[in-house]
């Protein structure tokens, strides 16, 4: 399942990228997610991976559970690009997701063009299979939607 | 009140209720989750959520501590306990590579549903909560799902036994075909896909084990097709003697083919009662059914037809790569190959063919029999490539089956496989159906709907159909590791009423009404004076199963012979006990009498009374009457038909309306003709189902995205016309009764009938090739991109 988006952001991409390395944003804009618990970054090399762990209650269709997620940030290239993992096992089964973040500074803000591909395996994929495209775009459009209303509320 | 005696109707061919209905019906037929031992615990499986992965790591304190657990065990549990599973059909001469099957997965898991790990608990829901803490650590593998592409270079591997995933390579040849493609005028050629089905039998399957340590005995009931190869196998995996093992199938909802294997989770079963000493019972859940219970067809076909320009076949040349799913299930390879490959000339002279068929190993749930188990993919075949061809020609679909049928034969016809089929009068059925279909006005109809924009279209296919399996002595040449004989007891007991035994075992096909109109037939007593007796290995002698329509055909033989031994001795204990000549004594209408004194008689009943007190019983006669008779059958049997459908198709959406169906089958004499009937129905909408609604379908990764019946498709009744069954009867040679097999032959010509008539309804676009199922949406893609074109 490949998705392509494009968010608009009304702020200079050096505050964007900020928010979208903030842990307690992304906590609090990640539909069914709660808190952000930091891991080791795995290259132990300053600056390098961002790993956090997280619960997230994910439903799709009938079925929905909590999941154990790895969220990682990698790739970065401040403020330009990044790379975002999620890497999520539970009950309903297993969701893994990457996606290459890339800003772009426009006349009024910031465009994130996001390029996410996800496989999804148990039952999540037997029985919501229909949905799960919608269910991944949604959720990546609330996550981004959200950041974008951040950001928005924090230039008034 | 005055009544009139009429002759009495024969009991053979007449249409009876079945016997098995009301307790069908009314709920209070018990089935394998039905029965409840003291002390039972529950198995759950926890199942691979990856098509192909590496086990790092299970980590199962957990579930051990979960309240309610007795025991998780795991694939390294079994070491030394459970062999492999056995594959029980080992095609010769086509390098089979048989790779390790184990009960529980051992280091790595080849498919969605894989079995990985089993918690054994005092609830069922205990055990299902306590699978979910389970903590497997997967390395996921490239996977392959598709049997096509799995064979190609780079292509993710499964076994190392088994290079670039070939199963198999099995060829069938006669007569010479490259000849006959030098010598065709034309030459059609077409790429089908026969796509993977899931055979969705209303029970589940299942098991309950009871394994007691003291005595070293196990009793497993098990939803099954055929207990007697369930104690073979089981005994083989399990080290526990034949003689201590007792399989019963009770009341069994369906099989469709997907009962027939052993599967993980019965062995799984029984390892935990042996492992434990207290009766374990499992049972799937729909979801659970659709992994890890068997599936069928999954077939890529490439076929090539030669022949002349007026239509007469010469030559059939084809490649198939069949799936097999991860492991070969247990009769997996005879399925593309002996019941698919010798059926390629159907009931058409043709002087060559040849086919390459692959058996492959892909990550997918393992492929076993399904209802027509590789006819119906022979039959596709050959039937749609003889529309291609009358396209090609522009000569009538039915005229050029015309051309090329072989003529009615009653006592054999060899055809270029190598097989002889029994009788046939192909013709005879292709007139029938057209007749009552009213095919010349049909056409007629459909040229003044195109005038108006409607789209109808009318399908016509024919069949052959190999079944009532099989002489032994070609099930060994063929590589099955069994026999294919039954056998039947046939016991009176001293008030005159009969039980009858029988090996095999139907669960749904309705023999415990025909096998008795047998008896009754033969020897004048009441159906309802004779119980049909099945299911239990214990009872039962030995029969290898209900499957590829051989109940009636083998088991109803050994049947019709046992009841004609104790006809035999009645008569010579009539002939004692009236003191009168045996060569005297005649029969009818259930009295042994002396020629010329009807009321010089004895009744079967009376006899039933005198041969079990044997007060005054003959020299050197046994007491007691009673039949056993084991019958070997001499050949197969070869029932035959043809179908026609009339659909409308929508243009605008590509909605399929199934407008008429038409059925004539010719499985010989009919015992009971209301039976027949109803296995006509079930398999037509069977077959049906495949042409328009069903698909098994995977994502690159192996995972099963039609994992309930949410998003599987099976066939309901507002979608179906009135079925229109007409027969034929042409007998058997060699089946005492005259009878051959009708459970399959529904399935085997419905799909192709309904896809010719889907492509015929398109003819003004030019679609030539759809791949099934025929939803909506492709039609309306196929239609679209010819217009674009």
């Amino acid at each position: 399942m490949d998705i392509t988006a494009t968010y608009s952001f009304a702020a200079p991409p050096s505050e964007v990228w900020n928010l979208l390395m903030d842990p307690d944003a992304i906590a609090a804009c990640l539909p069914g997610c709660c808190e952000l618990r930091p891991l080791p970054a795995l290259s132990g090399v300053e600056g390098g991976d961002d790993r956090y762990q997280a619960e997230l209650i994910i439903g799709v269709a009938a079925v929905s559970g909590t999941f154990t997620a790895t969220i990682a940030l990698s790739d970065k290239v401040p403020p330009h690009s990044y790379r975002l993992q999620v890497d999520a096992t539970g009950k309903p089964g297993f969701a893994h997701g990457s996606a290459t973040i890339v800003l772009s500074a426009e006349q009024n803000g910031t465009l994130a063009h996001v390029t996410a591909a996800a496989n999804v395996g148990g039952l999540i994929a037997r029985v919501g299979q229909r949905l799960l495209e919608g269910v991944a775009r949604m959720t990546m459009d609330r996550f981004y939607g959200c950041l974008a209303k951040r950001v928005a509320g924090a230039g008034s | 009140m005055a009544t009139t005696v009429a002759a009495p109707a024969r009991v053979f061919g007449s249409g009876i209720r079945r016997r098995e209905d009301p307790r069908l019906l009314t709920g209070t037929a018990r089935y394998t989750a039905d029965f409840t031992l003291p002390g039972q615990l529950y198995a759950a499986i926890l199942r691979s959520p990856h098509g192909h992965a590496r086990i790092r790591k299970i980590g199962s304190s957990a579930a051990k501590a979960a309240p309610g657990v007795v025991a998780v065990f795991t694939g390294a549990d079994t070491e030394g306990v459970l062999q492999s599973i056995p594959c029980a059909w080992l095609v010769p001469n086509s390098d089979l590579k048989v790779a390790p099957y184990p009960p529980l997965a051992r280091d790595v898991v080849r498919y969605v549903g894989d079995a990985v790990a089993v918690v054994v608990a005092e609830s069922a829901q205990q055990a299902y909560d306590a699978v979910e803490l389970i903590d497997v650590d997967y390395q996921p593998l490239p996977a392959t799902v598709d049997p096509e592409h799995a064979v190609k270079p780079g292509a993710p591997q499964l076994h190392g036994e088994a290079p670039n995933n070939i199963a198999f390579h099995w060829t069938v040849a006669g007569g010479d075909v490259d000849a006959a493609f030098k010598a065709a005028e034309v030459v059609v050629r077409d790429r089908i896909v026969q796509q993977r089905l899931i055979p969705t039998a209303m029970e589940t399957r299942g098991a309950l084990a009871h394994y007691v340590p003291a005595t070293g005995e196990l009793t497993l009931w098990n939803t099954t097709q055929n207990p007697h190869i369930v104690r073979f196998i089981m005994s083989l995996v399990t080290g526990i003697p034949e003689d201590r093992l007792r399989v019963i199938a009770p009341e069994v909802g369906g099989g469709f083919g997907s009962k027939i294997p052993q599967i993980q989770g019965d062995f799984i079963t029984v390892f935990c009662s042996m492992k434990l000493g207290r009766p374990v019972k499992w049972i799937e859940s729909r979801s659970e059914n659709y992994q890890s219970t068997t599936h069928g067809r999954d077939h890529v076909q490439d076929v090539e037809l030669a022949a002349t320009k007026d239509g007469r076949i010469l030559g059939l040349r084809c490649t198939v790569w069949a799936g097999m799913g991860a492991y070969l299930s247990t009769a997996a390879p005879g399925i593309p190959t002996i019941l698919h490959g010798l059926m390629l000339s159907g009931p058409y002279k043709i002087g060559a063919v040849k086919e390459d068929v692959y058996g492959v190993y892909t990550n997918t749930t393992p492929v076993e029999a399904y209802r027509g188990a590789g006819r119906p993919e022979a039959t596709f075949m050959l039937e749609r490539i003889i529309d291609r061809l009358a396209d090609e020609i522009g000569v009538d679909p039915v005229e050029v089956r015309r051309r090329n049928l072989i003529p009615p034969f009653d006592n054999g016809f060899d055809v270029i496989t190598g097989l002889k089929y029994d009788s046939g009068n192909y013709k005879g059925a292709l007139d029938k159906a057209l007749a009552h279909a009213g095919y010349e006005q049909l056409r007629a109809e459909q040229a003044e709907a195109r005038k108006k924009g409607r789209y109808l279209g009318i399908g016509v296919s024919m069949y052959v159909e190999i079944c009532g399996l099989g002489p032994s002595q070609v099930a060994g040449a063929v590589g099955f590791q069994g026999g294919l004989w039954e056998s039947a007891i046939v016991r009176f007991h001293p008030s005159g009423k009969a039980h009858v035994f029988i090996g095999s075992s139907p669960h749904g096909q309705g023999e415990e009404t025909t096998f008795a109109q047998i008896v009754a037939d033969e020897l004048g007593v009441s159906v309802n004076d004779v119980k049909v007796v099945h299911g239990d290995t214990d009872i039962t002698p030995m029969g290898w199963g209900t499957y590829g329509s051989r109940t009636t055909a083998v088991s109803g033989a050994a049947l019709a012979i046992a009841t004609r031994k104790i006809k035999e001795k009645a008569r010579l204990l009539t002939s004692h006990l009236l003191e009168a000549a045996v060569e005297d004594i005649d029969y009818a209408n259930g009295k042994f009498f002396v020629r010329g004194f009807p009321d010089r008689h004895k009744t079967i009943q009376d006899i039933a009374l005198m041969a079990n007190v044997a007060w005054n019983m003959p020299q050197g006669m046994e007491p007691g009457l009673e039949a056993t008779t084991s019958y070997d059958p001499p050949n197969f049997v070869f029932p035959f038909g043809a179908h026609l459908a009339v659909v409308e198709v929508q243009p605008e959406t590509g909605h399929i309306e199934l407008k008429r169906y038409v059925a004539v089958d010719d499985c010989g004499p009919q015992i009971n003709p209301m039976i027949v009937e109803g296995q006509v129905h079930g398999g037509v909408v069977q077959g049906i189902g495949q042409a328009l609604w069903e698909q098994a379908v995977y994502d690159a990764n192996g995972q099963l995205l039609t994992g309930s019946l949410a998003d599987y498709a099976i066939p309901r009744a507002d979608v179906l016309p009135d079925i229109e069954v007409l027969s034929t009867v042409t007998p058997s040679p060699h089946h005492p009764l005259g009878v051959k097999g009708i459970g399959e032959a529904g399935t085997i010509a419905s799909t192709c009938t309904v896809y010719n008539a889907v492509i015929d309804a398109l003819e003004p676009f030019k679609v030539q090739s759809i791949q099934m199922p025929l939803t909506p949406e492709r039609v309306w893609r196929a239609i679209a991109e010819r217009k674009g074109a």
